[in-house]
């Protein structure tokens, strides 16, 4: 089956524009390697957030885990996406953490009185999130989901490599020999134990 | 390792180098190891292979070997009549700022041109609005400096059935197939094409005392742990710093090359790692710095006796500038694929290289396929997915999931017309970090630019159909609002009035100047111009020995 359908420049600029979006963490390349050994630590402590409040933490930890839900294979919950989250905000300097504070005051205004995003099902969860996800808003929360489900696990989410063996990504191991793949197996005479 | 050599600022070396990258480096082992002292300029830090990792935040997302704005301060317009503004998303000209330059980064595909290349103008005629023209040198007089990339670089492959002809076969056979190359083999075959081994600059065995490539999957973008790949860094700086007549002076930005009472190149101006004005004293000037930073150095440069610019009496600088059109598609399989692993290509279809009138417009190209997006996870889920899947939740989860190995790219590198209209100037306001006038590039594709892409990407869609795919789509083409190859913007020619330096790479109006990269070219080639770079740095490198034992600088 063939899809001709061109994937359209506005989808595509959509997603590029949700990098470009992050682009405020180019600046603090150097603070956020720096972040890398801070935020294991944090991470095995379950210890408290460094940047966010509680209750901040688990409405941001409620997106994360509508981006990349918990099925019947782990998601950004299990990954700890939010201490990623967590330590990237504090570390940059230019904005992204207003922006997601801001998104989410927004987000929760809409909600009745003391009611916050985290409090909700996840049915409506989604019927909100899909009522804002063309905003800059979420997008950076989309990006920032995505980062600490496969960035490495040193950056504080990933853990245990989550992200990357649900993708059968073993990019960890480094050198590899042939057969890579089914295709290549016939080719180079080996056998590939995969699917 | 070598004692490099360190040399006074007050008196003259033989040359200055600006640039460490494809040419720089290669310039700075023939030139020292012929005996001549010289001091290569680089404005990032020193990496070596020990510095270099795997990480996909710091190297895809945070730009850590780049240039990237707000730092470098560039500018973008598509129209000379707009403003040009900063933009958001991805630096306007990207290259790498380390010792080794871009081609630490590279992605280590290496075709050679073909003949027709140096020759097109002449063989197709004139292009109307363009600047169109033939070089002024010929396949067979670079051969000899392709075969000496290939032996001395280090390049891997085998010959194709389209290739112009070679002297001495590769040094080493290519990096063997991946699942990738089968497929675009079988699809290649079924639709009466050829597809054959990808030339890389990525050793496939050990090699003038250099290791084989260890498969590892980190070369576009990434710099080479183990230096199998073979980047200047690795296969020609410890070469030139051998020989005690090399310095690599890194984290030294060059804002100015100084001309004497006889408008001759005396020494640079350079702000050293701590932002401080120092100079260096040069017998001659080579500059090597890429497409876009040697145009924006010689803009700099300008003075009384050169008011617009330096070795710009035709106004060539900074024009022409190309950057290669492309255009893929993607798909995905039924079984999975791997791709990660090792170099990204392995197989490539030239049968669409040279222009075809009854298609209605100018130019070709070259067809490979890789994983592309899918060789790392998280440029696979921001970049690779289908258009049909959501952005987020259950579905998005699964696809990256199920596609991330069963994923590839065909995609095409074609042609760009020199255009007037398409350059490299300073920016009237916009500073980088070093408090240069910025890059301004002023950039729109020729039409012609954007048909030969979607010609090629139509070929592309029919390759992945052909090879069996599961699900396959087109990602769209244009408008071109940057890049990474940085080609044409101080070509070479016979008349000065139509070229910035002569067939030699002798600046036409300074006799110690030499330029020397990719602003040499005179056409764009097919979409992998490093090869030629190099084989012009090796050739450049010659006539310079040549004339400066002649007493001719």
């Amino acid at each position: 089956m063939t899809n001709n359908k061109e994937l359209s420049r506005r989808d595509f600029l959509h997603s590029a524009g949700a990098i470009s979006g992050i682009s405020c963490l180019r600046i603090a390349a150097p603070a956020l390697v720096s972040l890398t050994q801070a935020a294991c630590s944090a991470k095995e402590q379950s210890a408290a957030f460094v940047t966010l409040g509680e209750a901040e933490a688990a409405d941001f930890s409620a997106i994360a885990a509508r981006i990349i839900p918990t099925t019947e294979t782990p998601g950004a919950t299990e990954a700890g996406v939010i201490y990623f989250i967590d330590r990237a905000f504090g570390e940059e300097e230019s904005g992204s953490l207003n922006v997601a504070r801001d998104g989410l005051d927004a987000l929760n205004a809409t909600l009745p009185d003391a009611t916050r995003f985290a409090d909700l099902d996840e049915t409506m969860q989604d019927v909100l999130l899909k009522s804002i996800e063309s905003d800059g808003f979420f997008n950076l929360l989309r990006t920032m989901t995505v980062f600490g489900f496969f960035a490495m696990s040193s950056y504080g989410g990933n853990k245990d490599h989550i992200g990357w063996d649900l993708i059968g990504f073993k990019g960890h191991h480094g050198a590899w020999e042939y057969p890579f793949g089914y295709y290549d197996a016939a080719v180079h005479g080996g056998s590939y134990d995969g699917e | 390792m070598a004692n490099s050599a360190q040399f006074a600022q007050d008196k003259a070396v033989d040359f200055v180098i600006v640039g460490s990258g494809s040419a720089g480096g290669i310039l700075a082992r023939e030139l020292s190891t012929a005996g001549f002292d010289l001091v290569v300029f680089e404005q990032g830090p020193y990496r070596r292979a020990a510095d270099f990792t795997h990480d996909e935040l710091a190297i895809l997302f945070q730009e850590e070997l780049l240039n990237g704005n707000p730092g470098s301060g560039q500018t973008f317009r598509d129209d000379p009549d707009k403003k040009a503004v900063m933009p958001e998303g991805d630096t306007p000209v990207r290259y790498a700022q380390t010792v080794g330059g871009s081609s630490v980064h590279f992605t280590a595909n290496f075709w050679r041109f073909r003949e027709i290349d140096f020759k097109e103008r002449s063989l197709l005629g004139p292009i109307s609005g363009t600047n169109f023209a033939d070089w002024p040198i010929s396949y067979e007089e670079l051969e000899p400096y392709y075969t000496k990339v290939d032996w001395d670089i280090g390049i891997s492959g085998a010959p194709g059935p389209f290739d112009s002809p070679r002297s001495r076969p590769f040094p080493m056979p290519p990096l063997p197939i991946k699942s990738s190359g089968v497929l675009l083999e079988k699809a290649a075959k079924k639709l009466g094409l050829h597809a054959q081994a990808e030339p890389h600059a990525i050793l496939s065995q050990p090699h003038n005392g250099r290791p084989g490539c260890i498969k590892c999957g980190y070369c576009m973008f990434f710099g080479c742990e183990v230096n199998a790949k073979s980047s200047t860094l690795a296969a020609m700086i410890p070469l030139a710093e051998a020989s005690g007549h090399c310095e690599i002076r890194a984290e030294s930005a060059v804002f100015r090359v100084v001309t004497d009472a006889h408008g001759r190149a005396s020494e640079v101006l350079y702000y050293d790692a701590d932002g401080n004005e120092r100079s260096q004293k040069a017998r001659a000037v080579i500059l090597s710095a890429n497409g876009a930073e040697t145009a924006r150095l010689l803009l700099l440069s300008e003075s009384a006796q050169f008011p617009d610019g330096l070795a710009n009496s035709s106004g060539f600088v900074g024009r022409n500038l190309m950057f290669n059109s492309h255009s893929l598609s993607e798909a995905v399989f039924e079984h999975q694929l791997n791709d990660y692993k090792g170099a990204q290509v392995s197989r490539m279809v030239h049968d669409f290289y040279e222009t075809d009138e009854k298609r209605g417009f100018y130019g070709g190209g070259g067809i490979d396929s890789r994983p592309l997006f899918s060789a790392t996870p998280i440029f696979h889920a921001m970049m690779g997915m289908p258009p049909d899947v959501p952005s987020w939740g259950a579905k998005f989860k699964n696809e990256i999931a199920h596609n991330f190995t069963r994923q590839m790219a065909v995609l095409s590198g074609s042609t760009s017309l020199a255009l007037d209209r398409n350059n490299i100037t300073l920016d009237p306001e916009s500073t980088d970090q070093w408090g240069r006038p910025a890059i301004r590039l002023t950039y729109r594709d020729h039409d012609d630019d954007l048909a030969v892409a979607k010609f090629l990407r139509d070929r592309c869609m029919e390759l992945l159909d052909a090879a069996g795919a599961v699900k396959s789509w087109r990602m769209p083409i244009g408008p071109t609002n940057g890049g990474e190859h940085l080609l044409g913007t101080c070509r070479m020619g016979d008349d000065p009035s139509t070229s910035v330096v002569d067939r030699n790479h002798r600046s036409h109006d300074v006799a110690n100047l030499f330029i020397c990269d990719g602003s040499s070219f005179v056409t764009s080639g097919r979409g992998q111009p490093t090869m030629t770079i190099m084989a012009l740095a090796f050739r450049t490198a010659d006539k310079i020995k040549e004339a400066a034992n002649a007493l001719e600088i």
